[in-house]
C-alpha cells in the first residue's frame, strides 16, 4: 500500500518542493526532477508485476480513497514513469535559463503525480478528481510557454472543463445506476440511462484524448506552449489517460458489444478524427503544428481500435497507444531540437538538416518510419492490428484508417525532406548536433521503436492480459492477415509517388502537398478550416460573443427597470410619504380613525 | 326615551362647546357640565355609584384642580385671544367628513348591529368588585398614579428656575 | 416566586427614593441589579429551573397571574433591553438620571404586569402604566422636540384608551368578565356581533399603541424626539409590549377566523412596505431607525395572521429579534450621536474607522435585521415567509420577501452614509464610544449570532 501511495506523493511532494526551491540554487531543481522522475521509474519496474488494492474510507457517501494496482494500471504506471524521466531529462536541457523552468519542472511533476493517481484510482470520484487535478497543470504549463499563451491557455481550459463536466455527469450518473463509484465492482450492461452515462464519459474520455472534436487546443498549444510539454502531456500522457479511460470503459465499466451502435459511434469518431486531423496534418508548413495535427490524427486509430470492441481492434489500439507515445514524442523532441538549434520550425526556411544533427535526424526517421507504419517498426505492427479489427466491423473503417495512413506517410515525407534533406534555403548560421540529454531520450525511444516492432512479443504479452478471457490467442509475432499487409505496402508506395509528383509540381520539398491543398475543391475547404471556422471553440466563442451583447441590452434594459424605475419608484413612494408625514397630529389622529372604522366594519360585518 | 335622547344631545353639544372654547375657563366650566349631564344619564341608567364617582371626581374635583391651574397662567393678550378665536374652527376641518363616515358606517353596519344586547343582572356591590375582583388592577392604577407623580416632578419641578420666573 | 417579577421593581422603586440620591450612583446600580436580576429569573425559569407558582402569595392577594412561556419571553426582553436602555443612560447626571431610573423601573413595573396579567382589563390597566411613563420618559429633558413629541404619543394614545375602554364596556355587556377565558368563551359563540365589535376595537387600540399603518402617526416622532436611552428603551420594549404582546395575547384568544386574518395580514403588510419606502427617504438616523421599526412590527403582526401554530412561532421569535436588534440599532445610534452631537445622515460618514466597535455591531444588527443567514433574523424572516406561504397566502408571502430587498436597501445606505465612505474633516477627533454604550452593543451582537447559531434552542425555550 505504501507503494501506491508513493508514486503520487513522491511527485507530488518534489512538484511542491520544487516550487519552494529559489531560482538562484542552479542545478537543484534540475536534481530534484531528475531523481523524482528516477524514483517514479523505479518503483514501478519494482511493482510491475504485483497487484494491490488500498480501501481507505475519505469523506463516504461512496466516497473512498481507494487505489488498485493491477496488471493494466501497472503498465501504464510504467509508461508514464519512462515518458516522464524521459521528457525531464529533455526538459533539463531545453528549459535551461528560462525564468519559467521551476515552474515548469514543478507542474510536470505535478502531472506526473495527478496522472498516476488518476490511472491508480478505484473509485470514479477520486479518478474525477485528479481528472480535475490535471486540468490545472495543463492550464498552467501552457500559460508560462509565452507571453500570448494565456488565450490558448483558457481554451484548453475551457474545452478540457467542459468535458470534465460532462465525465462528472456521467460519474454521477453510473454511480447511481450501479450503485457504488468503486469501478472494479461496475460493469454496467448498455441500453437507456447506461447509455446516456457512458455517452457523457465518453465525452470525457475522448476530450482527455484529444480527439475531434475536442481537439482544436492541442495545436494552438504546440505553438504557444513550452516544447516538452507538447510531448510529455498531449503528446503522450493526456493520451495515456484518455485511452486508458475509454478502454476501462469500454472494457470493464460497461460491456460494450461489437453490434451495438454505441460502438460504431466510437469508431465513427476515430475514423473521422484519422481522416480529417491527418487532412489538416498534411498542409501544415510547421514542424510543430503538423506534429500536433498527427497527435491528433493517431489518438483517432486507438478509438478506432477500442470502437470495435473486438480483441484483435482493442489489442490493436491499446498497443498502438503505447507506440504512438514513443514515436510521437520522439518527434516533438526532434521538433524542439530543431528550434533550439536552427531558430525555426517553418518548413520552408528549414533543410539540410541531416548532415549537421545526424542523430537527431535518424532518430527522426525511425519514428517517422514507425509511425507511418512501415515494417519492421512497431507502428506498423499495431495498425495492422487495428486494421483487422476495423475490417472485421465494416470495410468502410478499413478504407478511411488505410486513407489516414497514405496521407500520414505522405505528409511525413514531405517534412523529413523539408527539413532533413534536399538543400539549406537561407540557412547561414552554424546548426550543431544538439546536446546529450536531448539526444539521449530520442536515441532510447527511438530503439524502443525497433525494438517493440522486432519484438512485438514483449508489449503484447503485457497488454494482452487486459482482455483476460476474452482473447482466443497471442497476437505477437507478424501480421496474420498478409493481404493487409500487402494494401499497406501499396499505400505506402501511392505515398511515395504521390510526394515525389508533389515536389516536382511545386519545386520544393516543403510544397509536396501543394497539389492536394490547393486542388479544386477542397481549397476553399481548407481556407476556412485554417481560419477556424470548423473550430467549436472559435463557433462557440462567436456565438457566445453575440449572445452576450444580446443579454448586455437585456441587461441594459434590466438594470434601467432596476435603476431608474425601481429607484425612482421607491424614492417617488417615500418622497410621498413624507409628504404626508407632516406632523400634523390632527391628520395622524383621522388616519387612525379611518383605519379603525375600516377595521371594525371588517370584523364585524 | 325622549328625555334620554335630549340629555344625549345636550350632552354631545357641552362636549363640542369645551372643545371649541377658546378660554381654558370656558372650557373648563364646559366640562363640568358635561360631566353633570353625564351624572343624570348614569342616574337613569340605573347606576347609582358610578353617577356619584362622576359627579365627585370628574365634575368636582377636576374641575377644581384646572380652575387653581388656570389661576396660574397669566391672561391672553387680545391679540392672542383674537387670532386664537379665529382659527378655533381651524382643527375641526375633519370633524364633518368624519361625522358624515360615522352616519355611514352606522348606516350599513346597523344590520348587524341590530341584535338585542344580552342583559345582565350586575348585583356585585362596586367595593366588592374593586378590592375582591381587581386587585391586581388596583396595583396597576397605583403604578399609573406613581407614574403621574414622577411625570409632575420630572416635567415640572424646576421649571420656574429655568424660565427666569 | 412569579410575584416577585412585579413586587421588586416596585419595592427597588421605593427603596431608591427613600435612601439619600448622592450621586446616583447607587441608584444606577440598583437598577441594573434589578434588571440582571429579571433577565436571570427569565432566562431560568424558561429552563424550567425556577418554579413559577404563586405559593402563599396567591393565598393572600389572588392577582390571578398567568404565567406561561410567552410572558417568560416578555420578561426576558424586558429585563435585557431594559439593562440595555439603563447602561446607554449611565451619563445622566442630576436630577435627570434620578427621573430617568424612577421612570424606567415604574415602566418595567408596567412590562412585567403586561406579561402576567390574566384578564383584558388589567392588560389596558398596564398598557397605560407603561405609556405614562413613555410620556414622561421622552419629554424627559424638556426640550421643545421632546415635549411634542411625547404630545403626539400622548394625544394618539388617548385615542386608543378611548377604543379600548370602549371594548372593554362592549366585553362586559357581551362576555361574563373580562378574564382571558371568560373573552375567549365569549368570542367563540358564533353570532355573538357585540364580542366580534369590541375585539376589533381593542384590536384598533392595540395597533395605535404599537403604531401599526395607518395608526402609526405618533411614532417616527416619538422616537426620534426622545432622548437616546429613552428611544433604546422605547423603540426596544416599551411600544412592543404594550402594542405587539397585547396583541399576541388578543390575538390568540379569538377563534381563527378569515375577516381577523384578512385585517392583520393587510395591517401588517401595509406596515411592512409604507415603513420600508418611508425609511428609503429619511436624513435623520433615528427617524429611519423608527420607520424600519414599524416596518418589522408588520412581519410580526402578519406572521399573528396566519393564525397557524408556525405563525405564532415566528412572530414570537421575530418579536425577539426586534427587541433585540432594534436596541442594538439605537445604541449604536445612540453612540454615534454622543460621539459627534448629530444624527444628520448626510452630515456624517466614514465613522466605520473612528468607531470600529458601533459600526461593526451595527453591520451584524442591519444584516440580521434584513434576514442574512445564519443570523438571528434570517430565521424568524424564514418561518415568517414559510408560515405565510404555508397558510395559503403567497401573495403576502412575496410581499414580504421583497420588501426584504427593501430592508436591506434602506440599511445599507445607513450604513454607507454613517460609516463607511470617506471621513469628514470635521469628524477627525471623533472617538469611539465608552464601555457603558459598547458593552450592550457587544452584547446584543453576541445574542444575534449565537440565536442565529442555536435558534432552535430559543424556539424550544419560549416559544414552543
Amino acid at each position: 500500500m505504501n507503494l501506491i501511495f508513493l508514486t503520487i506523493l513522491l511527485p507530488l511532494a518534489a512538484g511542491l518542493l520544487t516550487l519552494a526551491v529559489p531560482g538562484r540554487w542552479r542545478g537543484v531543481r534540475e536534481a530534484l526532477l531528475l531523481l523524482a522522475t528516477l524514483a517514479g521509474l523505479v518503483s514501478a519496474l519494482l511493482f510491475y508485476k504485483t497487484t494491490l488494492t488500498v480501501n481507505l474510507p475519505w469523506v463516504g457517501f461512496g466516497l473512498e480513497l481507494s487505489f488498485r494496482l493491477y496488471q493494466f494500471s501497472a503498465f501504464i504506471v510504467l509508461a508514464v514513469a519512462v515518458f516522464s524521466f524521459l521528457v525531464a531529462l529533455y526538459s533539463c536541457w531545453s528549459m535551461a535559463g528560462r525564468p519559467s523552468a521551476g515552474q515548469f519542472f514543478a507542474y510536470l511533476l505535478l502531472t506526473v503525480a495527478f496522472t498516476n493517481g488518476a490511472v491508480l484510482a478505484d473509485n470514479l470520484i477520486l479518478f474525477l478528481f485528479f481528472g480535475e487535478a490535471l486540468l490545472l497543470t495543463i492550464f498552467g504549463m501552457i500559460i508560462i510557454g509565452r507571453p500570448g499563451a494565456w488565450r490558448t491557455a483558457v481554451k484548453a481550459f475551457i474545452i478540457v472543463g467542459a468535458a470534465d463536466l460532462c465525465l462528472m455527469f456521467g460519474v454521477i450518473l453510473t454511480g447511481k445506476l450501479a450503485g457504488t463509484f468503486a469501478m472494479s465492482q461496475i460493469n454496467l450492461p448498455l441500453g437507456g440511462p447506461a447509455s446516456l452515462a457512458f455517452i457523457f464519459m465518453m465525452i470525457g474520455a475522448l476530450a482527455k484524448s484529444g480527439s475531434m472534436p475536442f481537439h482544436t487546443w492541442i495545436p494552438d498549444a504546440a505553438l504557444d506552449a513550452p516544447l516538452p510539454f507538447m510531448a510529455l502531456l498531449p503528446a503522450a500522457l493526456e493520451k495515456l489517460l484518455g485511452i486508458y479511460f475509454l478502454a476501462r470503459l469500454t472494457l470493464d465499466l460497461f460491456q460494450l458489444r461489437p453490434e451495438s451502435w454505441l460502438s460504431t459511434l466510437l469508431m465513427v469518431i476515430g475514423a473521422l478524427t484519422i481522416v480529417l486531423a491527418v487532412m489538416m496534418a498534411l498542409i501544415q508548413k510547421d514542424y510543430k503544428k503538423l506534429l500536433s495535427y498527427h497527435a491528433i490524427s493517431q489518438v483517432g486509430y486507438m478509438i478506432l481500435g477500442i470502437g470495435t470492441a473486438v480483441p484483435v481492434g482493442i489489442v490493436g489500439g491499446l498497443f498502438h497507444l503505447l507506440n504512438n507515445a514513443m514515436y510521437k514524442s520522439c518527434l516533438f523532441l526532434s521538433g524542439g531540437s530543431v528550434e533550439e538549434q536552427a531558430g525555426t520550425t517553418d518548413l520552408t526556411r528549414l533543410g539540410g538538416l541531416f548532415s549537421k544533427m545526424p542523430v537527431t535526424g535518424a532518430c527522426f526517421v525511425v519514428a517517422a518510419l514507425s509511425i507511418s507504419g512501415v515494417p519492421p517498426f512497431n507502428g506498423f505492427f499495431s495498425k495492422e492490428l487495428v486494421y483487422a479489427g476495423a475490417l472485421e466491423r465494416g470495410w468502410t473503417f478499413y478504407a478511411a484508417a488505410l486513407a489516414g495512413s497514405f496521407l500520414t506517410a505522405a505528409s511525413f515525407l514531405k517534412l523529413g525532406h523539408a527539413v532533413y534533406f534536399g538543400r539549406a534555403s537561407g540557412q547561414d548560421n552554424p546548426v550543431k548536433e544538439a546536446a546529450w540529454p536531448a539526444l539521449l531520450p530520442m536515441i532510447v525511444i527511438a530503439g524502443g521503436c525497433v525494438l517493440f516492432g522486432v519484438y512485438n512479443a514483449l508489449p503484447l504479452h503485457a497488454i494482452e492480459p487486459v482482455l483476460g478471457a476474452r482473447l482466443a490467442h497471442s497476437f505477437a509475432g507478424g501480421p496474420e492477415n498478409w493481404w493487409l499487409v500487402l494494401a499497406t505496402a501499396v499505400v505506402i508506395g501511392l505515398a511515395l509517388a504521390n510526394h515525389f509528383y508533389g515536389v516536382k509540381r511545386s519545386g520544393k520539398a516543403a510544397g509536396a502537398s501543394d497539389h492536394i491543398h490547393y486542388a479544386p475543391g477542397l481549397a476553399p475547404v481548407y481556407d476556412l478550416a485554417e481560419k477556424k471556422y470548423f473550430d467549436p471553440y472559435d463557433l462557440g466563442l462567436k456565438l457566445a460573443g453575440a449572445l452576450a451583447q444580446f443579454l448586455y441590452w437585456c441587461d441594459r434594459a434590466i438594470d434601467w427597470l432596476y435603476e431608474s424605475l425601481a429607484v425612482g419608484l421607491a424614492a417617488a413612494f417615500s418622497g410621498l410619504l413624507r409628504w404626508c408625514h407632516s406632523g400634523n397630529l390632527s391628520n395622524y389622529a383621522v388616519w387612525a380613525l379611518a383605519g379603525a372604522a375600516a377595521v371594525i366594519y371588517y370584523i364585524i360585518r | 326615551m325622549i328625555t334620554m335622547a335630549i340629555l344625549l344631545v345636550a350632552m354631545a353639544l357641552a362636549a363640542l362647546w369645551t372643545v371649541t372654547a377658546n378660554l381654558y375657563l370656558r372650557a373648563t366650566i364646559a366640562l363640568a357640565l358635561t360631566s353633570v349631564i353625564l351624572t343624570v344619564i348614569m342616574f337613569r341608567l340605573g347606576a347609582p355609584t358610578a353617577a356619584v364617582f362622576e359627579l365627585s371626581v370628574c365634575a368636582g374635583l377636576i374641575s377644581v384642580i384646572f380652575i387653581s391651574v388656570i389661576s396660574l397662567t397669566h391672561r391672553l393678550t387680545l391679540q392672542e385671544f383674537l387670532s386664537r378665536r379665529q382659527n378655533r374652527f381651524a382643527r375641526f376641518r375633519y370633524l364633518p367628513p368624519l361625522l358624515i363616515a360615522a352616519a355611514l358606517a352606522m348606516y350599513f353596519a346597523r344590520q348587524p348591529l341590530g341584535v338585542s344586547l344580552p342583559w345582565r343582572e350586575t348585583v356585585t356591590d362596586a367595593r366588592s368588585v374593586m378590592w375582591d375582583l381587581r386587585r391586581f388592577d388596583l396595583f396597576g392604577q397605583v403604578m399609573v398614579l406613581l407614574a403621574g407623580v414622577f411625570g409632575v416632578v420630572t416635567l415640572f419641578r424646576g421649571a420656574k428656575n429655568r424660565d427666569g420666573r | 416566586m412569579i410575584y416577585l417579577f412585579i413586587f421588586i421593581p416596585f419595592l427597588a422603586l421605593i427603596v431608591i427614593n427613600l435612601l439619600p440620591q448622592g450621586e446616583g450612583e447607587f441608584a444606577g446600580w440598583a437598577a441594573l441589579a434589578v434588571f440582571s436580576a429579571q433577565l436571570a429569573a427569565a432566562a431560568l425559569a424558561a429552563c424550567g429551573l425556577i418554579g413559577l407558582g404563586g405559593g402563599w402569595l396567591d393565598q393572600l392577594l389572588h392577582f390571578r397571574l398567568l404565567s406561561d412561556r410567552t410572558g417568560l419571553l416578555l420578561l426576558f426582553l424586558a429585563g435585557l433591553v431594559g439593562g440595555t436602555a439603563l447602561l446607554s443612560g449611565w451619563r445622566l447626571r442630576g436630577a435627570s438620571r434620578s427621573n430617568f431610573i424612577n421612570l424606567l423601573l415604574i415602566a418595567l413595573t408596567g412590562i412585567n404586569g403586561l406579561a402576567l396579567a390574566s384578564d383584558l382589563f388589567s392588560l389596558y390597566v398596564f398598557i397605560e402604566v407603561v405609556a405614562v411613563s413613555s410620556f414622561v420618559l421622552i419629554a424627559l429633558f424638556r426640550e421643545r422636540s421632546g415635549l411634542e413629541g411625547s404630545f403626539k404619543y400622548l394625544m394618539m394614545s388617548a385615542l386608543a384608551s378611548v377604543l379600548m375602554l370602549s371594548a372593554v364596556a362592549c366585553f362586559l355587556v357581551a362576555a361574563d368578565g373580562m378574564s382571558f377565558a371568560a373573552v375567549r368563551a365569549a368570542l367563540a359563540v358564533p353570532g355573538n356581533y357585540l364580542a366580534r365589535a369590541a375585539l376589533g376595537l381593542f384590536l384598533c387600540g392595540l395597533f395605535i399603541k404599537g403604531g401599526l399603518v395607518p395608526f402609526h402617526g405618533w411614532l417616527p416622532d416619538a422616537y426620534m424626539s426622545a432622548p437616546a436611552p429613552v428611544s433604546v428603551f422605547l423603540a426596544g420594549i416599551a411600544t412592543k409590549a404594550a402594542g405587539l404582546f397585547t396583541l399576541v395575547r388578543l390575538v390568540r384568544l379569538a377563534p381563527a377566523s378569515a375577516d381577523l386574518s384578512a385585517v392583520l395580514l393587510l395591517v401588517g403588510t401595509l406596515s411592512i412596505v409604507v415603513g420600508a419606502l418611508a425609511a428609503l427617504g429619511q436624513r435623520d438616523m433615528k427617524r429611519m431607525l423608527a420607520y424600519s421599526s414599524i416596518s418589522q412590527m408588520g412581519y410580526i403582526v402578519a406572521a399573528l395572521g396566519t393564525g397557524s401554530a408556525l405563525g405564532n412561532a415566528a412572530a414570537l421569535f421575530h418579536f425577539f429579534n426586534h427587541a433585540v436588534l432594534k436596541s442594538q440599532l439605537f445604541v449604536n445610534a445612540a453612540a454615534v450621536e454622543e460621539q459627534t452631537g448629530t444624527r444628520d445622515m448626510d452630515r456624517l460618514g466614514g465613522l466605520a474607522a473612528r468607531l470600529p466597535v458601533t459600526g461593526t455591531t451595527s453591520v451584524i444588527a442591519i444584516l440580521s435585521t434584513a434576514g442574512l443567514p445564519p443570523l438571528s433574523g434570517f430565521w424568524s424572516k424564514l418561518l415568517i415567509v414559510i408560515a405565510l406561504w404555508t397558510a395559503g397566502h403567497q401573495f403576502y408571502a412575496a410581499i414580504a420577501l421583497l420588501a426584504s430587498g427593501l430592508t436591506l436597501a434602506y440599511f445599507l445606505s445607513l450604513q454607507r452614509r454613517v460609516f463607511f465612505g470617506r471621513l469628514r474633516p470635521e469628524l477627525e477627533n471623533v472617538k469611539e464610544a465608552g464601555a457603558a454604550l459598547l458593552l450592550p452593543a457587544l452584547g446584543l451582537s453576541a445574542l444575534t449570532v449565537g440565536v442565529g447559531l442555536v435558534f432552535p434552542f430559543i424556539l424550544g425555550m419560549f416559544i414552543k
